[in-house]
């Protein structure tokens, strides 16, 4: 059986692969974050037992796209064209399996919200009638380390906003770009 | 009451003016109290660090966020401008939307670093242009002040950059340090922008995008040590000799590379210094014949979560209050001296001329944001480099308020809660995820521009600092009573300056976003039909006015009391008027100022 906090094969291997798909960042840039084992403990706390893994089964169930559902690194090997056709399709099952569910689309989107931004959101209060509660489920910052982490600032091509200084006159140089490379991913 | 102490100066407040004070009278071997309302937290580096974590957990990033309320010293919180229930009790018509920070470093350690000097006109409204008051002191009485000042507290730019509007340097002098490189965003607009033509009330100006003096560390001049983080420890105090970019000057410098007061306290001569922190002074003692303060009683408390406290009185031969505009005027009148006696609204109490608390000040500001046509580069450096200067001055002054641009490098982050509102908005109204999210956001978040307009405010003795007795803290001190009224003459400039504004967007390709934010509130002051959603700059003045008789004003222009010659009130609330500049260079350059005449006077 698959230890379940092994982040290649696990629980975290899959809860990885699901954010990387939804946030439009590499898996191994979402495991250099450091923050997959924290976001996977924290979310399960935010949620009513069971969701979690729900979001995981049905992203589990996602027709696989060409070599995507084995998530390794960075496609190496495979040529770029096939790799993006193979994410566009990801991407449109996961929208239709998972981000117009009404019972996962919401937890899908604060997943990518908490990516982005280090923050949970409270759940909306329909959803929250609907299929239960937790009582960590408040708007907060996640921890100190959520809030630097933050995909924003590096989609930016910036920094999170009092860490990882960028160093005198930098601010200075043109910008660099954080578009998603096309391609290449999984 | 326990313990009488004596010493040749009694300070209140360990802010920017309290601590210039205190470094100039102990170097010079006078024995100096520094009394500090709030906590001691922040003076060495793991306890600043702790304001850091502070400030990365807390789910708003707005100025007070990294400087938590101290329970028996309370302070106001932007946050609390909406809901009305923070320390300030707002009597209207108008929300005063500005804050500041109880605590050993004051409301340094959360300002933006903006050091420009007032311009020579500012001191000369009412003869220059028929509005506000003169000061009884002119830029030329100040300008050595405000060079000390630039040294004493550490501010980077050219000389060569800052001549403008009137503003003259002797020969030969320059900042401390050069001038912190302009922003990659400021260069861009600088391309679209330099040498257009605006008009205010039918003159003509032209624009510029400047680089402003800022009291960030950078490359030092002629031996200048830059000042780092304040620790005993030497590898602390290597950080933050040059600024680095951290984006966060407000709330929080990670390395103390922008000033802040606790950088002064320590330079002070410590053998002639004591510093008690957690000391709320809460009555000036005064003798009801002559006038003469005889000492101040503070109540100390040991634990900042318990009201429990001892009152103690200490006495000096002079005494200084540099607790803050508000705080000042708020003590004098808890102590009976200087305040109105109601009925006609003019003659105080004690025969003085009811002036205290009268004529509250601020910026008024105005955000403008919008998406430029390319790539800026936010989010980057410090939170501005640059400002358009050209519109502080001008014989437009006679018809309405003057004003500044700062041009922001944080995206829209102050106006709308950028980043974050982004990629909310992004996710939950646009519906977008994976690689089309990533997109838009690296499209979006580095076009965003924002610029905040600070606009003149005049002095109007209809707003007011008050205190109230149904209104205490958990000590029994009063909590300030607000009445402040933004006037046509303001609301003029904020029209003029919303005209300026769509005219640069215009000219820079900026596609203007600016409006209603649903994440971030604002007060509202209506002016000709128009709605202006304003914030507070934090610029605090007038409460104390200088003036050149005891009729007119509270101190002179050693701001020294008419009324109790051995007391100081020193700080914002002394202005006559405010400018457009950010008020602490000129206050550093006025503190710098007393201090020379107090050693002066106490060393006869």
């Amino acid at each position: 059986m698959a230890d379940p906090e092994d982040r290649n094969t696990g629980r975290a291997g899959q809860f990885a692969d699901l954010s990387a798909l939804l946030t439009g960042f590499d898996r191994i840039q979402l495991l250099g974050t450091g923050m997959v084992g924290s976001y996977l403990h924290a979310i399960d706390a935010a949620l009513p037992e069971g969701v979690l893994d729900e979001l995981l089964d049905a992203f589990g169930h996602l027709p696989p796209g060409d070599g995507a559902g084995a998530a390794v690194g960075a496609g190496a090997g495979a040529g770029a064209g096939t790799d993006a056709e193979a994410r566009e399709a990801r991407e449109a099952a996961v929208s239709s399996a998972v981000l117009d569910d009404p019972k996962l689309g919401p937890v899908a989107r604060n997943l990518i919200v908490a990516w982005y931004c280090g923050t949970w959101t409270a759940l909306p209060d329909g959803w929250r009638e609907a299929y239960g509660t937790s009582p960590l489920d408040t708007d907060r910052v996640l921890s100190a380390e959520a809030y630097q982490a933050g995909l924003q600032w590096v989609a930016a091509g910036a920094h999170p906003a009092g860490a990882l200084q960028q160093g005198y006159g930098a601010w200075s140089a043109e910008p660099e770009t954080s578009k998603a490379p096309k391609g290449a991913r999984t | 009451m326990t313990g009488h102490e004596t010493y040749d100066v009694v300070i209140v407040g360990a802010g920017v003016n309290g601590a210039l004070i205190a470094k100039q009278l102990t170097r010079a071997r006078l024995r100096v109290l520094l009394l500090e309302a709030g906590p001691d937290t922040a003076s060495a580096f793991d306890g600043y660090t702790r304001h850091l974590d502070h400030f990365y957990s807390a789910s708003g990033k707005g100025p007070e966020s990294a400087w938590p309320q101290a329970p028996n010293a309370p302070q106001p919180d932007t946050a609390d401008v909406r809901t009305g229930d923070g320390y300030f009790i707002q009597r209207g018509p108008h929300k005063y939307a500005s804050s500041y920070s109880r605590l050993l470093g004051g409301s340094t350690l959360h300002w933006l670093g903006v050091s420009l000097r007032m311009l020579p006109e500012d001191f000369e409204l009412r003869s220059r242009y028929g509005v506000g008051r003169d000061w009884p002191l002119g830029y030329a009485d100040l300008e050595p002040y405000y060079r000390s000042a630039e040294w004493e507290i550490g501010v980077s730019a050219d000389a060569a950059d800052q001549q403008h509007l009137g503003i003259e340097f002797p020969d030969g002098y320059d900042y401390p340090m050069r001038r912190i490189p302009p922003s990659y965003s400021d260069r861009v607009l600088a391309q679209a922008v330099d040498g257009m033509q605006v008009t205010l009330a039918d003159q003509t100006a032209t624009i510029k995008i400047r680089s402003y003096p800022a009291a960030r560390n950078s490359i030092p001049r002629d031996g200048y040590s830059p000042a780092g983080a304040v620790d005993k420890r030497l590898e602390a105090q290597v950080l933050g000799q040059r600024c680095a970019g951290n984006t966060a000057c407000t709330p929080i410098c990670p390395i103390q590379a922008r000033y802040h007061a606790g950088k002064t306290l320590a330079q002070a001569e410590r053998r002639y210094l004591t510093v008690i922190a957690q000391a709320v002074a809460s009555k000036i003692l005064v003798d009801p014949v002559s006038g003469v303060v005889q000492g101040i009683e503070y109540q100390r408390y040991e634990d900042p979560d318990s009201p429990r406290h001892t009152v103690h009185v200490a006495s000096g031969r002079a005494y200084v209050l540099a607790a803050h505009a508000v705080e000042n005027a708020k003590l004098m009148l808890a102590s009976g001296l200087g305040g109105s006696n109601g009925s006609n609204g003019s003659k105080g109490s004690n025969g003085s001329n009811g002036l205290i608390g009268k004529g509250l000040m601020d910026h008024p500001a105005l955000y403008a944001w919008g998406l430029a046509p390319v790539p800026v580069g936010a989010y980057r450096g410090p939170l501005s480099t640059s400002g358009i200067e050209d519109l502080r001055g001008g014989a437009f002054r006679a018809a309405h308020a003057a004003f500044r641009f700062d041009l922001g490098n944080d995206g829209w982050r102050p106006a709308t809660g950028a980043p974050d509102t982004t990629v909310a908005d992004a996710v939950r109204k646009q519906g977008l995820f994976g690689t089309n999210l990533r997109d838009h956001l690296a499209a979006t978040l580095s076009r965003q521009v924002r610029f905040s307009v600070a606009v003149e405010q005049l002095r109007s003795n209809a707003n007011t600092v008050t205190i109230d007795p149904r209104y205490v803290d958990p000590l029994g001190n009063p909590r300030p009573v607000i009445s402040y009224h933004i006037d046509d003459y303001t609301l003029a400039g904020m029209a003029a300056a919303t005209g300026v504004y769509r005219q640069v967007f215009q000219r820079a390709g900026i596609k203007d976003c600016t409006g209603r934010s649903e994440s971030a509130w604002f007060p509202e002051a209506s002016y000709d039909g128009t709605s202006f959603h304003y914030h507070g700059m934090g610029h605090f003045g007038g409460t104390h006015v200088m003036g050149s008789s005891k009729e007119d004003s509270v101190v002179d222009t050693d701001q020294r009391s008419w009324e109790h010659r051995n007391l100081y009130l020193v700080g914002s609330g002394s202005f006559p008027t405010m400018g457009t500049s950010n008020p602490t260079l000129t206050m550093a350059a006025l503190s710098l100022r007393t201090a020379e005449h107090m050693l002066v006077e106490l060393t006869k």
